[in-house]
């Protein structure tokens, strides 16, 4: 059995540590920090929950990379492996980050639906309109904040919206259910919102989800000039 | 003991305070908010808001009659049937006459998108035990749908949340009435106490407390814990249900977490390690696609008796369907097994009984209230509505419904109860408690005592039992209890993971005292329950429930006879216990 070298980020005082922890199989990067926390250095700070990638919360950058912890394999072509927090949000302690402004960008665009005097009924909609097409695989975002992370934009410019809230609102001024359309056009335009991509593609590349945020970014651009669907 | 001067504290007074944001939570903040705008509503998380729990990981669907050739009496019949006939029957009617309106809810108000048939209505989908194809999803992601956009409805209606703030203890006051309660803030390690006029607890249940299990970390009992230190009764206690299909994943984390139930469904096989389809011996009818309790008890039966791979499992095999069908139907699941370096599309995965969901809990009425007034109590922490085992897609529908229910009632009540102030001396007790790990200097770390914990609940008190281990794993119980109180964690108090797995850790024995008593008491086999030295179900002794509460020493129990108030027994034979 090989042993793996891991530097962690530790926050207090600002430095890598490093762990030396066997490698197992099968191991995820989840399974790495909880056999740190479990053998090595019981007050390693790192956060999980559903261990499925569902919850999103285990968001952390894997020698660079923007990861889920707990659905991303240790490598097995190298025995050291680096951890970070992820990047563009404040540290709490080590791997663990403060949500709140990809959060406060994500309620800027009036994440929830609003829905239109007429839907007293759930709507009458076929899976395979064009509405649905759309919307369909820009659903199940987890809120990881991957995309955020791993955005040149969002993750320097704090006035940016990112990619996870653009997504939410293209998904939003699809929906026929909703009231709310033109309201949150306004609030995706500008250098803030659409303008700010320059789409680089980081945020589809990394999306635990397989959603294609750069994509939606393109749509609303295409919207605002030759107006919505 | 913390001096009661010495005390520093957050402080913060609200009017409606909910513990716990997966689905019960949530809904209840909805409704409360939407009853009366007015209220200010205190929400809190031992993890990220809307992010932490189970609703988030339901994958099958919800159960609901919405098609005319449906019925209320169909869906609550199946929901008894399911539930051996143990259920409260108040809570079961209530929840599937509410659930209608539910989805309608949250299809219409909410934002939740839900799959549609080919001309555009909601699709509804088979499910095990079920009379009626009533599972309302969304893919195999139902629960981030419902969850996603009720989190976006708490930007629109802005409750305060307290993220990452545990809560510890139910407070009173002089006159012994309901002041609010004791939380702790996980970030910064700092203690908070609310002061509320309503409290709601829906932090969902404690099966994280065996070896493999399915649910999120942050499951840890902690609200069925807290009631039953504040003395309320717990009903059912003894009910913990198993899914038959858990991943075995070694030591990775990922095991326990469910292989979906649609893959039975779907003409999965289960195999034992000679390659028999063993279900043919234990219902020989329905085999793979008979239900969780039976097919648990059926692959748990083959592992011990030696038919299991040599890592303790069965075999799950779906590849006979074609590697496109199965990539097609089941990508989430086929994603999950590539992840381990299995393959479910190509062959053979291990799979194990998994622990999954606790039936048992707090004991409540229709409109979610017990009998401390103005302490409420919704979803997983519960007990009654789903008896000695739940259907595939009631949870869901049990947590939306009661959490309505619950923020309907605090909205109501909320005005009336004044704000009190607890007794000083049970918020530093409190405090103390959970202070004490991390004050210890010395002192072994929580998690070799946590993992002792999950190996003697399955090994003793997991899918078949009997009065031996059940007696081993009381008396063994009590000398973990013993042991708890020597641990010691290191490092500062913000973030301090060590920390809170301790907390954890005194709430799954708590709730694994009570499994454990109410297991011993059950002396038959019925839903979840089963006791191989009481194999039959006994309906002229056991249509009664047990119900346990804290006593001056050690347990109050009364055993209490199932109301029929809606529906009798069937008369026919029934052959599963």
């Amino acid at each position: 059995m090989t042993t793996l070298r891991i530097s962690v980020h530790r926050s207090e005082p600002d430095r890598l540590e490093t762990f030396e922890v066997e490698r197992d199989d099968p191991m995820m990067v989840l399974d790495l920090l909880l056999a740190i926390q479990r053998t090595h250095d019981a007050s390693v700070g790192f956060r999980f929950s559903c261990r499925v990638a569902m919850c999103g919360t285990c968001t952390l950058r894997m020698d660079g990379r923007t990861v889920l912890a707990c659905q991303t394999p240790v490598p097995t072509d190298t025995d050291e492996i680096r951890l970070d927090p992820v990047a563009g949000l404040p540290v709490v302690r080590d791997l663990i980050v403060d949500t709140a402004p990809f959060w406060q960008e994500w309620a800027t665009v009036m994440p929830y639906l609003v829905p239109n005097e007429e839907l007293t009924e759930p709507a009458v909609v076929r899976p395979d309109s064009p509405e649905r097409q759309i919307i369909d695989p820009a659903l199940d975002c987890i809120g990881c904040g991957a995309c955020y992370s791993s955005c040149g934009i969002a993750n320097s410019r704090r006035d940016f919206l990112g990619p996870a809230a653009l997504n939410r609102a293209m998904v939003l001024i699809a929906d026929s259910r909703d009231a709310a359309a033109d309201e949150r056009m306004a609030a995706i335009d500008g250098a803030m919102g659409v303008d700010g991509c320059h789409y680089m593609y980081g945020c589809t590349s990394v999306c635990p989800k397989g959603l294609d945020p750069a994509g939606a970014i393109r749509k609303l651009r295409s919207w605002r000039l030759h107006g919505r669907p | 003991m913390v001096a009661r001067d010495m005390l520093d504290v957050d402080r913060i007074d609200t009017d409606i305070a909910v513990i716990g944001t997966g689905g019960a939570g949530l809904m209840c903040v909805l409704h409360a908010a939407s009853a009366d705008p007015t209220l200010d509503i205190t929400l809190l998380s031992k993890g990220a808001v809307g992010r932490s729990g189970c609703t988030r990981m339901v994958q099958g669907g919800y159960n609901v009659v919405l098609d005319p050739a449906d019925s209320l009496e169909l869906h609550f019949a199946d929901t008894l049937e399911g539930g051996k006939y143990l259920n409260n029957q108040e809570l079961a009617w209530t929840l599937v006459s509410d659930a209608p309106r539910v989805i309608h809810e949250l299809e219409t108000r909410v934002g939740c998108f839900f799959d549609r048939r080919e001309d555009g209505r909601i699709h509804q989908k088979a499910f095990a035990g079920q009379g009626f194809d009533r599972t309302v999803h969304r893919g195999d992601l139902t629960g981030i749908e419902i969850m996603g956009r009720l989190r976006d409805q708490m930007f629109r209606l802005g409750p305060r949340e307290l993220e990452d703030v545990r809560a510890l203890d139910l407070v009173f006051d002089d006159d012994g009435e309901l002041a609010g309660l004791t939380g702790l803030d996980v970030r910064t390690g700092r203690f908070v106490v609310i002061r509320a006029r309503v409290v709601v607890v829906a932090t969902g249940g404690a099966a994280t407390m065996y070896r493999i299990a399915a649910p999120a970390r942050e499951k840890t009992g902690d609200g069925i814990a807290m009631c039953y230190r504040a003395g309320l009764e717990m009903r059912d206690m003894e009910m913990m249900q198993f899914h038959p299909t858990g991943l075995l994943a070694g030591n990775s984390r990922l095991t326990g977490a469910v292989l979906e139930e649609g893959l039975r469904g779907a003409g999965a096989f289960l195999l034992n390690v000679d390659g028999e389809r063993y279900m043919s011996r234990y219902d020989a009818e329905r085999m793979e696609r008979s239900t969780r309790d039976v097919v648990s008890r059926a692959s748990y039966t083959e592992i011990m008796q030696g038919r299991g791979t040599a890592s303790g499992g069965v075999l799950i095999d779906i590849s006979h369907l074609g590697v496109e069908e199965v990539e097609r139907r089941f990508p989430g699941m086929v994603a999950r097994t590539r992840q381990i370096g299995a393959d479910l599309a190509r062959g053979p995965v291990e799979v194990s009984p998994t622990a999954h969901f606790h039936m048992g809990g707090v004991v409540i009425d229709p409109d979610c209230q017990t009998s401390i007034g103005g302490c409420l109590v919704a979803g997983e922490d519960a007990g009654g509505t789903h008896g000695a085992n739940r259907l595939g897609g009631n949870g869901v529908a049990e947590s939306t419904v009661f959490g309505a229910r619950a923020g309907d009632t605090a909205a109501r009540i909320a005005r009336a109860r004044q704000l009190r102030t607890p007794d000083e001396q049970q918020v530093a007790t409190s405090i103390s408690r959970a202070l004490a790990p991390l004050q210890r200097e010395r002192g072994p770390w929580p998690f070799a005592l946590t993992a002792e914990l999950k190996d003697l609940m399955w090994r003793c008190c997991g899918v078949v039992r009997d009065e031996t281990g059940l007696n081993e794993a009381r008396t063994a119980l009590d000398g973990l209890e013993q042991r708890l109180a020597e641990v010691s964690v290191p490092g500062p108090p913000r973030a301090n993971f060590a920390w809170q797995e301790a907390l954890d850790l005194e709430n799954q024995m708590t709730v694994a005292r009570l499994v454990v008593e109410s297991a011993l008491l059950r002396k038959e086999s019925r839903g979840a329950h089963f006791r191989s030295d009481f194999p039959e179900r006994n309906d002229d002794e056991w249509l009664r429930y047990v119900v346990l509460r804290r006593g001056r020493d050690g347990f109050d129990v009364e055993m209490r006879p199932v109301e029929f108030s809606r529906s009798e027994l069937p008369t026919k034979v029934v052959a599963n216990p």
